[in-house]
């Protein structure tokens, strides 16, 4: 069994040996990335500095949440609005390893600079096992390059921190629960963000879309599993596909995109099953779709894929 | 305590077959497969993971041949590793004519194999492998298999030696924990 309680007295000594001066971390206000805040910040106290970077990509008011999070964690942190240099790079780029190597470039970029300013040694990250693992090494097949793995120039400046390189969500939850912090049951979210469930450009307008949606299929499922009729699953999300479909809009044709609803039950990321979602909350997840997003989509799939073959994102 | 070796062949899940070893409370760790021999010799076990090297169609796999010459200790092949164990004793693996990925039914076809020791006949198992082992060397015998791949356990007849086509190590293979725990008892059972 995994022993948090050890895990969390063993790393802060480690980490209080080991960091001598000032520390950043990479704070993207998920899971693995506050507990790693909290080891470190138990460790080095104000010495460490949080940012988090809104790439444009985040979720529906995600990044001022994340916001709420570092404060109410008393972290000290920086917030950086990065959104117009995001798009600015992605534009006309359809690759999703292309996708995933600019994003993780430019936040090192952006990490870099606020370093150097701030005389900054240390890049924490709450790199964990999958990320690692996906993004291939000399013996190692690369499945998905991991922006915090990935996007590492191979000469960086800052000395790399990773304490949680050796575990899985599951373990990350156990940490998070024994700190008693309220990020312990988040959802998994992609470090490239709604990005990379853009299939083709992700332009600003192909955001917008697939921002709603996701929005919606998380409303719809976490509705669906209060009132008990399924299980939450481990992660839920909509896909814009690069696909048109001719519908039908009162009595005119149509001719819009598609998303598909992605749901998995999951303990590490590394083998999932499709969830089981009731077919009335599909049929309110795909209506609400429809609806708000009219002319733009007018067709919704649901993927049916476990890992392997298939990966829980779809690039 | 035991201490079993993982060797890392590239794979997806050499990291998981380590984590599994570590609830168990064996003393462990990663090595890659371009490690000699030498370096292992006093370990207890070995798991030969699996990895993105074609079996069927590349002849090596690392040094995993001259662990499998030199070790007297219980080795676990797991998919490519199971796959180089039957070539390495004079089988032939090749590209499987129906690819395995994801959830499979594994049925036990015959008794004896103490890897599957508490094993139901059938179980759901997760498999991921592009090519498979299409002649058992005359040393070995089967004891599984799956609708569209006949050689999924395989056992030495003389030497602690087990081959796996399936990925005991992955959290959704219904019965993996017991499995490595099997494997845990055959190197404690080896070592006294």
């Amino acid at each position: 069994m995994f022993k948090a309680e050890q895990f969390i007295k063993e790393n802060v000594e480690h980490l209080k040996k080991t960091v001598k001066g000032k520390a950043l971390i990479a704070f993207s206000g998920g899971v693995d990335s506050a507990v790693c805040a909290e080891l470190v910040h138990k460790a080095i106290g104000n010495d460490l500095i949080a940012v988090h970077i809104d790439t444009g990509f985040m979720r529906k008011n995600e990044s001022a949440q994340v916001k709420d999070l570092m404060k109410d964690l008393e972290l000290n942190f920086k917030f950086i609005d990065a959104s117009k240099q995001y798009f600015t790079k992605l534009k006309g780029v359809i690759d999703p390893e292309k996708k995933r190597k600019i994003i993780g470039n430019l936040f090192i970029e952006l990490f870099e600079k606020v370093a150097k300013k701030e005389k900054i040694e240390y890049l924490v990250q709450g790199t964990i096992a999958p990320d690692w693992i996906e993004s291939g090494d000399d013996l190692r097949d690369t499945i998905k390059s991991h922006h915090n793995v990935g996007g590492l120039p191979e000469n960086m400046n800052l000395k790399l921190i990773e304490p949680l390189r050796d575990l899985y969500k599951d373990e990350v939850r156990i940490l998070a629960r024994a700190l008693n912090m309220s990020v312990s049951e988040r959802q998994p979210f992609p470090g490239p963000g709604l990005a990379i469930r853009i299939i083709g450009e992700a332009t600003q307008e192909r955001t917008e879309i697939v921002r709603e949606a996701c929005f919606i299929v998380e409303d719809e499922i976490e509705k669906a599993s209060k009132n008990e009729s399924m299980e939450l699953p481990w992660q839920y999300f909509a896909v814009l596909l690069p696909v048109k479909s001719v519908g039908v809009h009162g009595d005119k044709r149509a001719y819009g995109d598609v998303i598909a609803i992605r749901a998995v039950q999951s303990i590490d990321a590394m083998t999932c099953m499709y969830s089981e979602i009731p077919n009335s909350v599909i049929d309110k997840i795909s209506t609400r779709i429809t609806n708000s997003l009219g002319e733009k989509i007018n067709r919704v799939v649901y993927d049916v894929t476990h890992k392997p073959p298939g990966t829980v994102e779809w690039e | 305590m035991v201490k079993i070796i993982v060797i890392d062949n590239g794979g997806q899940w050499t990291h998981r077959e380590w984590r599994v070893l570590k609830y168990l409370d064996v003393e462990t760790k990663i090595i890659p497969n371009t490690t000699s021999f030498s370096e292992i010799e006093d370990a207890d076990g070995a798991v030969l993971s699996g990895g993105a090297p074609r079996i069927g169609i590349e002849t090596t796999l690392g040094n995993c041949s001259s662990y499998l010459e030199k070790a007297s200790f219980p080795i676990l092949g797991i998919c490519a590793g199971h796959q180089y164990m039957a070539r390495f004793f004079g089988g032939d693996a090749a590209p499987s004519k129906i690819p395995e990925f994801g959830k499979v039914e594994l049925k036990i076809i015959k008794t004896g194999c103490p890897l599957l020791s508490n094993v139901s006949d059938r179980s759901i198992v997760w498999e991921s492998h592009n090519d498979e082992i299409t002649v058992l060397p005359d040393s070995f015998e089967c004891y599984a298999e799956s609708k569209d791949c006949k050689i999924q356990v395989i056992q030495h007849k003389d030497k602690p030696f087990f081959g796996l086509q399936f990925h005991p190590e992955v959290e959704h293979t219904e019965f993996g924990e017991t499995i490595f725990k099997n494997f845990v008892s055959i190197c404690e059972t080896a070592k006294k």
